[in-house]
């Protein structure tokens, strides 16, 4: 069993620790004294170096763990590789579509697709990218050109700090309806039935997916701040959008008047 | 920054990059709404470069491209499509389009692509 150096969460403190690894489990020593099977984690999310583990049993147990990124890679790579999950092995794109722009330096890498609770990891000897299922914003089975044949793919698009990014995976297509309708299920509260917008509302919603401000939208759409107030709570009923800023417009009073009226006068002399 | 000729067959999508393009610093050298008008405006404006559709009435943007390339091998143009249509990008590519963009676009990434493909040439 090999030793990687970390910090672990106990009683609301992280203290460092050296963490036994092995294929199958991992063994957190005293105070904690804790001998955790891969198998037996349900979930991982990974924040800010840090890696959260839920560990099933009578009462589900959460474990933080945090160290340097090289030493989170090993632990990933093994929990991943053996976890309670959803896994196939597929080909995966992850970034393919950033923003609306192709991701240049994308291609095709041989891994694996672990769906775990909270998340999507795409593994590879290269890389562990995680998608969170709560930032999943659409799902489909569509085809792409691969070697020069139209091929069936699901195309996954997160939103990524503000921005959106689409990764692509490719298996074999029974696989990938299996794996399409567990996405679905496992995001079904991204339904959108029931979510119906009216032509110019539709606009609306396009012109905040693509970045313009209430000022830039009614310049564009030619349409009074009373309207595009009203698209926004209908857009905001609806759960499509959240506010970020209010913005005030206001008027000079007559001290404000007088007060311009004497600076400019100051200009003059 | 770029003195850019836009090409969509929608008023709401030109508008759109319009908006993108000039915040982004950049002249609109003018628009078209077709592959032929195009052609025809590229002709007449030398843009710097073409942001262009591909799915439009009369001619593609595919064939645009082509023209275009012919007027001007050197042009640098940008294709522009819709989610579902990525399959056309090695044709577009091949026929020397020097970028790609995915409706429904992010502007940050846009303004990014062009700035790229204008430092490239």
């Amino acid at each position: 069993m090999k030793e990687v150096p970390a910090k672990v969460e106990h009683n609301k403190e992280w203290i460092v620790v050296k963490i036994g690894v092995d294929e199958e489990h991992m063994v957190l020593p005293a105070p904690i004294n804790r001998e955790i099977s891969y198998k037996s984690i349900i979930d991982l999310e990974e924040r800010k170096m840090a890696l959260t583990l839920t560990i099933k049993g009578e009462q589900e147990l959460m474990i933080r763990i945090a160290s340097v990124e090289k030493v989170l890679q090993i632990i990933k790579r093994l929990i991943l590789g053996s976890c309670n999950a959803y896994r196939l092995m597929a080909y995966f794109m992850s970034p393919a579509i950033r923003g609306g722009v192709m991701v240049n330096t994308a291609q095709w890498e041989k891994g694996s697709v672990v769906v775990v609770r909270s998340g999507i990891w795409f593994v590879s000897a290269a890389k562990q990218i995680c998608i969170p299922l709560s930032e999943v914003a659409a799902i489909e089975l569509t085809k792409r050109d691969v070697q020069g044949k139209p091929t069936d793919v699901i195309r996954i698009d997160s939103v990524e700090s503000g921005e959106v990014v689409s990764s692509l995976v490719l298996c074999p297509l029974s696989t990938l309806q299996v794996l399409n309708n567990f996405l679905k299920d496992a995001t079904k509260g991204i339904d959108m039935k029931g979510t119906e917008l009216d032509g110019i509302s539709q606009q609306v919603a396009m012109l905040i997916y693509s970045g313009m401000d209430s000022h830039a939208i009614e310049n564009m759409l030619n349409i009074p701040h009373k309207q595009l107030d009203e698209i926004y709570d209908k857009i905001l009923n609806l759960g499509l959008a959240e506010v970020v800023t209010i913005r005030r417009e206001v008027q000079l009073t007559t001290k404000g008047v007088r007060y311009i009226t004497d600076a400019t006068k100051t200009q003059k002399n | 920054m770029g003195k850019i000729l836009i090409v969509d067959d929608t008023l709401f999508m030109r508008t759109l990059l319009k908006n993108i393009l000039f915040s982004g610093g950049h002249t609109i050298a003018g628009e078209a709404a077709n592959g032929e008008e195009a052609i025809a405006r590229y002709h007449e404006l030398k843009p710097d470069l073409v942001t262009m559709d591909v799915v439009m009435p009369k001619m593609n943007g595919i064939d645009a491209l082509r023209g275009i390339k012919q007027i001007d091998p050197a042009a640098r143009v940008i294709m522009c499509t819709a989610v579902g249509q990525e399959q056309v990008v090695k044709l577009a590519i091949k026929t020397g389009a020097k970028g790609y963009i995915v409706k429904p676009f992010q502007a940050p990434k846009v303004l990014e692509e062009v700035k790229n493909v204008l430092a490239a040439s």
